[in-house]
């Protein structure tokens, strides 16, 4: 309380201050209400987490300052707010109002010293990454410091020290790390290629609670990387390997299976003017890394300390997001019939611009993306009575998941647009989602698109039609979207999905929602009403599981 | 707290100041280091818009500014950065895209979010127009035809 009332002042007396100050202040406000409604058809609203019925309406807000000074120093402060509860399935670690985020940071042209909170990626992530969403309710930012030093050109050091966040606490873990970059084309002096190296090391110190444990308190894990570019062409690998880890099912340790994890990405590709093509293979084994073990797998995605996202395309459409991959990173003993160690497998991805003036390009040229995608489990003997498994290393064993894709866009003339997307999927329930009775789903799916432009300036309609069918009795999926962007600061919709199959939880339902939205610079305010599908929200390469919820949701967004 | 916390909303709300560029480096499509700072201390006009391969409104205006570029750049010498905010799920994407699309835009690598974040931008498409290192306009959103908007703006600060 004290602290935040300096803060006031300091903001304050700010207030009072030559502009010249001000210009170095950024500030940042978001926040998120819900008002939850009871729904006759999907029943009364209850929030299991909090195990709460009474808080109808909840508010998340986040604030931040940066505050830029003395020419190299940032200091940077985040408050955040849960009140009275978090939002639907948000961690109930996030309680209250509190600071979430401080730090003081230091940056001249070789040199970079943090304090306080601070967000760093190691190579791709696999070994090592803290970032932020909010709409996942994810903040996994390490507490302590963290310095880079950049000596000569072509090398930069980073060592750092930290705990990590959870909720407003830390974790009950030190997490150690430290990274090379060598650029080797600088040292070199290659023309038109460039070949960088980078080494990693992150530690995971956790105090065992049992006496004698199989497992050291500290765990290891190493990562090597290689970038190769020339011209056209790319290629990059990256191999992570990690020292004994315990293996946890069901938030248990189990002392008598522990074993190393490793991890394995492949990328290249090639590109030109109009064509482009990417191929990714990953292998994964045991590489679940967590600041706490028993958190292992958690639903919140609190303490993670490396990225394992699924490699799949990430659609943007409601019925192509029904059905969506989780990367299987963790060893799973969950029956005898249910064993995984990790996962095994790639995609590829093609873009191509046909040209404007063919027969098949037209006036505007018509743009083409295509994405593939196949994950299995790893081949291999599994022992479940005792806990053991013997895995091929480019072996593939069940099938998970596949996903075809196909984009077009055209642009027919200067007011109209169309996008059509096809998708075929493999979704194997079973495994992807560790549910005994899961089925094997296999789907395809349509979606068009036309944006029509009239009027004035920024006056359209967007139009969108989706239609899923699957092998499964459950699933018959029919949807639609209708937009109108009144001017490029207005705009409202209303979409609706539904499903005529018979899986138990969705059936005969209409998802429906509908609203609007105000956008003024850096400011945007919006409004929704609906009833929101149980299933999984992603952002950018990670998915979170909310459940049914009904209700009026309002979301503002400024910065200065 | 919770009135505190308030009073700081408010606070803010009454603020209006112009926010200034970061001091963040990022990494180019070549793996080479470059300022913000430096790119927006420039006397022509810079667009800067950040975006992500899966983000569908990012692409339809990006795809609808690639058709007028080479118009507004003759006329104007406007440039337009775009900023891939895409982490290591979809990062890789990035250049089949950008060159599988033909577009002409300086591209830079924001893979940790660490500019996005320095400048609190919570949704894409973002797009912030600067001339010499001031921030002249900035959007949040896109729907169809706000490109001709956006032209109006770099014509209006080309001429000053």
């Amino acid at each position: 309380m004290r602290k935040l009332i300096l803060l006031l002042i300091f903001c304050l007396s700010l207030n009072q201050a030559s502009a010249q100050l001000l210009d170095n202040l950024r500030l940042g406000l978001e926040s998120n209400m819900a008002w939850y409604n009871d729904d006759k058809r999907t029943g009364a609203f209850f929030d299991e987490e909090n195990n709460d019925g009474d808080e109808h309406v909840r508010v998340n807000s986040y604030l931040k300052l940066d505050y830029d000074f003395l020419k190299n120093f940032t200091a940077t402060v985040q408050i955040e707010s849960y009140e009275p509860l978090a939002l639907l399935n948000y961690s109930p670690n996030f309680e209250g109002t509190n600071f979430g985020i401080y730090s003081l940071n230091y940056k001249s042209n070789k040199l970079e010293a943090s304090a306080g909170h601070y967000y760093e990626q190691f190579g791709s992530g696999m070994i090592l990454r803290n970032w932020e969403d909010r709409q996942l309710g994810l903040n996994n930012a390490l507490l302590g410091g963290r310095m880079k030093y950049m000596p000569l050109d072509f090398l930069a050091l980073t060592a750092l020290y930290g705990k990590q966040r959870v909720g407003f606490e830390t974790a009950d873990s030190d997490i150690f790390g430290f990274n090379t970059e060598l650029d080797l084309s600088n040292i070199f002096n290659f023309e038109n290629s460039s070949l960088n190296l980078g080494f990693s090391y992150v530690g995971r110190n956790e105090t065992a609670d049992s006496e004698d444990p199989n497992f050291d308190d500290l765990t290891n894990a190493f990562s090597g990387r290689i970038d190769f570019t020339e011209g056209n062409f790319y290629a990059n690998a990256e191999y992570v390997t990690k020292t004994d880890d315990v293996a946890v099912i069901a938030g248990q340790l189990i002392d008598n299976f522990v074993n190393p994890g490793n991890a394995l990405l492949l990328n290249t590709g090639f590109s030109q003017k109009g064509f482009g093509i990417d191929a990714t293979f990953r292998r994964l084994e045991n590489m679940g890394f967590y600041s706490e073990r028993e958190k292992t797998g958690n639903v919140f995605l609190e303490n993670n300390i490396n990225f394992t996202p699924a490699l799949t395309k990430q659609h943007d459409y409601l019925l192509t997001n029904i059905f969506v991959y989780q990367a299987q990173s963790q060893v799973v003993f969950a029956d005898p019939q249910l064993m995984e160690a990790g996962e095994i497998g790639g995609q590829v991805d093609l873009f191509y611009n046909i040209k404007k003036g063919t027969s098949l390009g037209g006036k505007y040229g018509t743009k083409l993306a295509f994405n593939a995608s196949y994950w299995a489990g790893l081949k291999g003997d599994y022992d479940y009575n005792n806990l053991s498994y013997d895995v091929d290393y480019f072996g593939f064993g069940e099938k998970y998941f596949s996903d075809i894709s196909l984009e077009i866009r055209k642009k027919w003339n200067k007011k109209v647009n169309s996008i059509f997307y096809y998708v075929n999927q493999y979704y194997n329930q079973r495994t992807i989602e560790d549910n005994f009775s899961g089925e094997q789903i296999k789907t395809n799916i349509v979606v068009g698109e036309t944006i029509y432009k009239f009027g004035r300036i920024g006056q359209s309609v967007r139009l969108e039609f989706q239609k899923l069918w699957s092998n499964s009795d459950n699933h018959d999926w029919i949807g639609g979207t209708f937009e109108y962007n009144v001017s490029p600061r207005l705009s409202f919709y209303v979409n609706d999905i539904y499903n005529s199959g018979m899986d138990s939880s969705t059936s005969e339902n209409h998802y429906y929602n509908f609203g609007g939205s105000y956008n003024k610079g850096t400011t945007r305010f919006s409004l929704n009403y609906g009833r929101q599908r149980a299933g999984l929200v992603c952002v950018g390469g990670v998915c979170r599981f909310v459940p049914e919820a009904t209700g009026l949701s309002a979301s503002l967004l400024m910065s200065f | 707290m919770k009135r505190t916390f308030l009073l700081i909303l408010l606070f803010t709300i009454s603020l209006s100041y112009a926010q200034d560029i970061p001091n963040v480096i990022l990494k180019n499509l070549e793996n080479e280091s470059v300022s913000i700072q430096k790119l927006a201390n420039s006397n022509d006009i810079k667009i800067f818009s950040f975006w992500a391969t899966w983000c569908v409104p990012c692409i339809n205006e990006l795809d609808a500014i690639a058709d007028v570029y080479e118009e507004w750049q003759d006329e104007t010498n406007v440039e337009l950065i775009a900023i891939s905010t895409d982490d290591a799920r979809t990062k890789k994407r990035v250049i089949p895209l950008v060159n599988g699309k033909d577009w002409e835009y300086q591209i830079l690598i924001d893979d940790n979010q660490d500019l996005k974040r320095a400048l609190n931008i919570n949704v894409l498409p973002y797009i912030m127009v600067v001339k010499n290192g001031e921030i002249v306009h900035t959007r949040t959103g896109y729907t169809p035809g706000s490109e001709d908007e956006l032209y109006e703006v770099v014509k209006e600060n080309a001429k000053l």
